[in-house]
């Protein structure tokens, strides 16, 4: 078999139509409650996740994929094409990437070439969309390394709490308020959390929001996450559209990994400047 | 001076009294007393015996200890007169009153928008009478001054005809009566030592007969504040006199601030904790004034702060003026690195939120003062301390937490002002409180004891029960188009009234979202946020 296949991970939350018309190979992170441990996606639904999550008075942990993961995907691929572009989460957030790389190396004489996205969630799909779209290996890489440096995510959390005890709160650990909560807006660009603002109100968050991805424009694709906020993440939607007839812009749910750093309620837009 | 001191302090509960807002803040007598004692303070310390030393002096302790918008005007006048008798040793009688009409002329320009019918048209009245007394034949220090003080009086008795708040509450300008006080005191004082000059030729200076002060000095700075029930005032004053001198001693059943200079502290102390808890304790070496000492809590932000494990990469500072343990917590909790405390009826003075300033690793500061009645005050800072200095004019604790909620640490001092302004714009505030005595006011008419909500300082609701009272509140600001009220429960509510609050904001406006902290505060069961 010719040509070549992207994989990537969990936490790019692929909708599942990109995965069957464009093979896209998805391997799972792992959510642990306690010590049982689920594979995301395959043996917790999204919806499944944030069922347990309000039920469990533990917070979830989570971990990457071991290079044994990958190493068994690529071992699997090495017999049906000449090559993967492997795409994944940043560095600077989880260990995937790394174990991509391990499990890469362990597959002999068969090219897996690994991009840290330096992102996460629907930006990540989005660079492994344009990767399968491309025409040869080579040109797949070269197009998503363009778009790495392009993408932002600006997210409204309804709470720091999730974050801090996930120990991702980086920088963002300045907005905390220790009596009152407050609701953070952080930035993801070039892999790193960001802390932009903190307000009371979601409808300041998001007037906020919007204001900030403005200065970004024009995008090329740009989307609506949300964690268990369909509502609000509707409303973001309808205000984009107006605001930018010629993006189409989706709607995503955000999938348990991230979902157990960012706690339900969180909502952003990921996009892709032009 | 002394003469001026003893008098308003005999006079400071009176003048609280005629606060036209029926809100427990009527502590004019009180902010002006304590302004001019650190005046006098700082006199005292001083071997100075020319006019224009003790004059500016006078300007710089004022200035120092001022507290409360009536307290920055004074510290205005006084600076006005000190400018006014410049390289004079002594004034002759067109001097002197020259030195009042610049007085006047001053404390005016201190002020963005003057008002008439305030302690300002007071001082350019005594001014006048002064200039109009000085040009008469035979015209001496004491005929200026009695000329002054009656000019002062019956601007006084005016201003209820300049200011309708004044008409509606009946009573007058509670600043300018001080301010009329204090040119009486300081007659009478001149008056006994003309008296004593002829009845037995030299005399020592009169206002030492007035102030019975000890030969030895000062002695200790003592403040606290008593809480408890059905406190004497009177006894508790009657006590501490026998212990000390400048005695201040005001407040209510359930609260007494104690003011004393004494050489034995602690004996002030026990003798007040047995009416009941003490709060807010400071005890002052008087001959170095800015070593303090703090009880429990405070110690571990004393003079040297502890060095924070990491600076903010901006440079900048908050400073925040806080009344109530909740509060300050919160405050705290969102990265205010100095408290000033402070509020309602307790006015910081410009030193102490100069201290505060000073005390901060950084550069840059801004400083919230939360409170209308400290703005002034606040900003004075900028003009005594060397670092870059953005006082914001938040008026009341949600305004302030409004806007530290919008600080970013990695923003320059520029970028926060501006972004933490708008923020405090963009909330409204109702505090809660029960009226000090009846009155009518914006069309309202307030028995003693009601359940009173003012909307961003101003009255506009009254009535018996805190949920109905509270629900006209946020009707009257159209709450259902915001989207969170945060309940700031004070000392006198209990748990339970607030929970009842909160359900019944819940019931009347089922899409708001609603939070109760514990603020702590005195005086407001109750301040709502609503954004």
């Amino acid at each position: 078999m010719a040509g070549f296949r992207v994989v990537t991970d969990s936490t790019a939350d692929v909708p599942a139509e990109w995965c069957e018309r464009l093979g896209i190979e998805v391997v799972p992170l792992r959510v642990l409650f306690g010590t049982e441990s689920f594979r995301d996606r395959v043996d917790l639904t999204t919806g499944q996740f944030f069922e347990r999550l309000r039920q469990s008075d533990r917070l979830p942990t989570t971990s990457a994929p071991s290079p044994g993961d990958f190493a068994t995907v690529y071992e699997r691929l090495s017999h049906e094409c000449e090559g993967v572009v492997s795409i994944h989460i940043s560095g600077e957030l989880s260990g995937t990437a790394e174990a991509a790389r391990v499990g890469a190396a362990s597959v002999e004489g068969f090219p897996v070439h690994v991009i840290d996205s330096r992102c996460l969630t629907i930006c990540l799909a989005y660079l492994c969309r344009t990767a399968a779209e491309s025409s040869s290996l080579e040109a797949a890489v070269r197009r998503v390394e363009e778009r790495v440096p392009r993408q932002r995510i600006l997210a409204l959390l309804d709470t720091l709490r999730y974050l801090e005890m996930g120990g991702r709160i980086g920088r963002a650990q300045a907005l905390l308020g220790t009596v009152l909560d407050v609701k953070p807006i952080l930035s993801l660009a070039d892999g790193k959390v960001v802390p932009l603002d903190r307000v009371r109100t979601r409808a300041k968050a998001i007037t906020r929001l919007i204001e900030r991805l403005h200065q970004d424009l024009p995008v090329e694709r740009l989307a609506v996450m949300h964690a268990q906020a369909p509502e609000d993440a509707e409303r973001i939607r309808a205000r984009l559209a107006a605001d930018l007839p010629d993006v189409e812009v989706e709607v995503g749910e955000i999938g348990a990994v991230l979902g157990t750093h960012v706690g339900p309620g969180a909502i952003g837009v990921a996009y892709i400047r032009r | 001076m002394l003469g001026s001191l003893a008098w308003l302090g005999a006079h400071q509960e009176e003048i609280n009294r005629l606060n036209v807002f029926p809100v427990p803040d009527g502590d004019t007598g009180t902010n002006m007393l304590l302004t001019l004692q650190s005046a006098v303070e700082d006199i005292r310390e001083s071997p100075a015996t020319e006019v224009s030393k003790i004059a500016r002096i006078a300007a710089h302790g004022s200035l120092m200890g001022a507290r409360g918008n009536s307290g920055v005007i004074l510290s205005q006048i006084f600076r006005g007169f000190a400018s006014a008798v410049q390289d004079k040793a002594e004034l002759n009688p067109v001097e002197l009153a020259q030195a009042f009409e610049e007085a006047a002329n001053a404390a005016y320009r201190a002020v963005s928008k003057p008002t008439e019918g305030t302690i300002l048209t007071v001082a350019r009245q005594a001014g006048r009478s002064a200039a109009g007394a000085a040009q008469q034949p035979g015209a001496n220090s004491v005929s200026v001054m009695k000329a002054a003080a009656s000019g002062a009086r019956s601007a006084v008795e005016r201003t209820p005809s300049q200011l309708k708040i004044l008409r509606d509450a009946g009573v007058v300008d509670a600043g300018g009566y001080g301010l009329q006080i204090m040119l009486e005191g300081m007659l009478r004082s001149v008056e006994e030592v003309e008296d004593e000059l002829s009845k037995r030729g030299p005399a020592r200076p009169a206002a030492q007969a007035t102030l019975d002060l000890p030969e030895e000095g000062w002695g200790y700075c003592t403040e606290f504040l008593i809480e408890g029930e059905d406190l004497d005032v009177d006894g508790i004053r009657d006590e501490i006199e026998s212990l000390g001198n400048s005695v201040l001693v005001v407040g209510d059943a359930e609260l007494v601030k104690v003011h004393v200079h004494t050489d034995d502290p602690s004996r002030v102390i026990t003798l007040a904790a047995r009416y009941g808890r003490l709060d807010r304790l400071n005890v002052g070496d008087m001959s170095s004034q800015h070593r303090r000492i703090r009880d429990e809590g405070d110690a571990a932000e004393a003079p040297e702060p502890a060095e924070p494990a990491e600076l903010r990469s901006n440079g900048v500072g908050l400073v925040a003026v806080v009344a109530g343990p909740g509060l300050v917590e919160i405050f705290r909790g969102l990265g205010v690195d100095e408290i000033v405390e402070g509020g309602q009826t307790m006015n910081p003075s410009t030193q102490d939120m100069l201290l505060a300033v000073e005390r901060l690793p950084y550069d840059h500061v801004l400083l919230l003062p939360n409170n209308k009645n400290v703005v002034l005050a606040a900003s004075q800072v900028g003009d005594l301390t060397g670092k870059s200095l953005e006082v914001l004019p938040t008026h009341t604790m949600p305004q302030g937490i409004a806007a530290v909620v919008a600080f970013h640490p990695e923003r320059s001092l520029e970028e926060n002002a501006a972004a933490m302004r708008e923020a405090a714009e963009h909330v409204q505030t109702i505090e809660v409180t029960h009226a000090v005595r009846a009155t009518r006011s914006n069309g309202l008419n307030v028995h003693k004891g009601d359940v009173i909500a003012l909307i961003n300082d101003r009255l506009e609701h009254s009535g018996t029960e805190y949920d109905a009272v509270v629900g006209a509140a946020l009707s009257g600001i159209g709450a259902a188009d915001y989207e969170l009220v945060t309940i700031y429960r004070g000392q006198q509510a209990t748990d339970s009234q607030a929970e009842r609050l909160s359900d019944s904001i819940r019931g009347n406006f089922p899409d708001l979202e609603v939070e109760v902290q514990s603020g702590g505060q005195e005086h407001y069961p109750f301040i709502l946020s609503v954004e």
